[in-house]
């Protein structure tokens, strides 16, 4: 008798700190997906944001302090375009287009992936495939395809190089993924490629 | 014999949590992304064997493809292959039936799966991995030039594994869902 007591006491508890866990643990997800969102936006920016207005968007996250190793990691990458970016003033140049095309943009990698999946024949298809290869800085450039994110929780495909993706919409001819990240290196070619499912 | 008792609660225990831990809870909205990206292989599987038994693509093109099919399985899974003519069933190795597959004797061959569908639905298993089973249904339509021809519809049921995994890109680990086929077990074949 005693020990059922017990338990009914101790399980109406737990369902209370589980509820309560569930929420803390919800909320901690949405400020990571939010500190997230703005270490990409320092990433992925194309010039429309001060080198000091990074470093204040990095900050406020670094703040936070997220013991999270994904987040750990967009911060080293946007340490290291800041510090990039401090370096070329410095030296008064450019930090990164150096192509004379300059680097490539979202919707043109996104017409590019249609391109080739709706390429008439193999040789058109194969033709896409080497001019679009010349935007990346190699054919192993690997691509991330995001499948799901909900509740601050990121489901990533099994990651695969630029190559294989390529051939894979030739292969499949359906092209159902959109970028979502791009990485560039210093000559303004792609080093990592992000995508999300449609 | 009190120190067995408490060893064996030890492990009991241990063993237990190991699971908790294991089974990852999923949510309903990252399930349903799991159970299409499944299904997504599945789908990518029949374009690739259409191209492979397909007598117009070139043979380095053919090669390439049956690199990504082979990929889409698990080490070791087998791939059956019926006839009409016959009541055996015919088991090959994952490579093995892609070469058959694209060196029959027709002058032109026609593969189409479709309706496919989970008759199965993904479970998670005490490891973590999710395990279901999708159907089939196969086309195949073979003519030579002599006259010669052969067509059938074969229903067939390929077993899938889910497993998540993480890699190192970039300098940082990434999470990531494995999808593997596992053997494709002929359950009927038709005219």
């Amino acid at each position: 008798m005693l020990l059922l007591c017990a338990f009914i006491a101790f399980g109406a508890g737990g369902c209370k700190a589980k509820k309560e866990a569930r929420a803390a643990a919800e909320a901690r997800a949405e400020r990571i997906a939010k500190a997230r969102a703005d270490l990409l936006s320092v990433i992925n920016d194309q010039g429309s944001m001060s080198t000091d207005e990074k470093e204040e968007i990095v900050q406020g996250v670094k703040d936070m302090n997220f013991q999270d190793a994904e987040i750990q990691s967009l911060i080293e990458r946007a340490e290291a375009i800041i510090a990039d970016e401090r370096a070329a003033a410095r030296l008064g140049e450019d930090r990164t287009v150096t192509t004379e095309t300059g680097p490539a943009s979202e919707s043109d990698l996104n017409n590019l992936f249609r391109n080739v999946a709706s390429a008439r024949n193999t040789s058109d298809a194969n033709s896409q495939i080497r001019n679009a290869l010349d935007m990346f800085a190699s054919s192993e450039t690997p691509v991330l395809i995001i499948i799901s994110q909900s509740g601050g929780q990121t489901d990533y495909d099994e990651p695969t190089t630029i190559n294989k993706y390529l051939n894979y919409l030739k292969d499949t001819k359906k092209s159902s993924d959109e970028v979502y990240n791009m990485v560039f290196d210093a000559n303004g070619k792609i080093k990592e490629l992000e995508l999300i499912k449609r | 014999m009190k120190i067995s008792v408490i060893y064996i609660c030890l492990l009991f225990i241990g063993f237990a949590s190991f699971s908790a831990r294991a089974q990852e809870d999923i949510s309903p909205e990252r399930k349903l992304a799991i159970d299409s990206l499944a299904l997504e292989k599945v789908r990518d599987l029949s374009k690739y064997i259409s191209i492979i038994g397909n007598k117009d693509t070139p043979f380095s093109e053919a090669n390439r493809v049956i690199d990504r099919a082979e990929e889409l399985f698990a080490a070791g899974a087998e791939i059956g292959v019926s006839s009409l003519t016959t009541n055996e069933i015919t088991y090959y190795q994952v490579r093995g039936y892609f070469e058959h597959l694209m060196a029959l004797n027709y002058d032109k061959v026609s593969i189409k799966w479709y309706d496919i569908q989970y008759i199965s639905d993904l479970e998670q298993q005490p490891d973590g991995t999710f395990v279901g089973v999708i159907t089939i249904y196969q086309r195949f339509e073979g003519t030579s030039d002599d006259g010669l021809e052969y067509k059938d519809t074969t229903k067939k049921d390929i077993t899938v594994f889910v497993q998540k995994k993480e890699t190192q890109i970039g300098g940082r680990i990434i999470d990531f869902w494995d999808v593997l086929l596992g053997d494709i077990r002929v359950a009927e074949t038709t005219t």
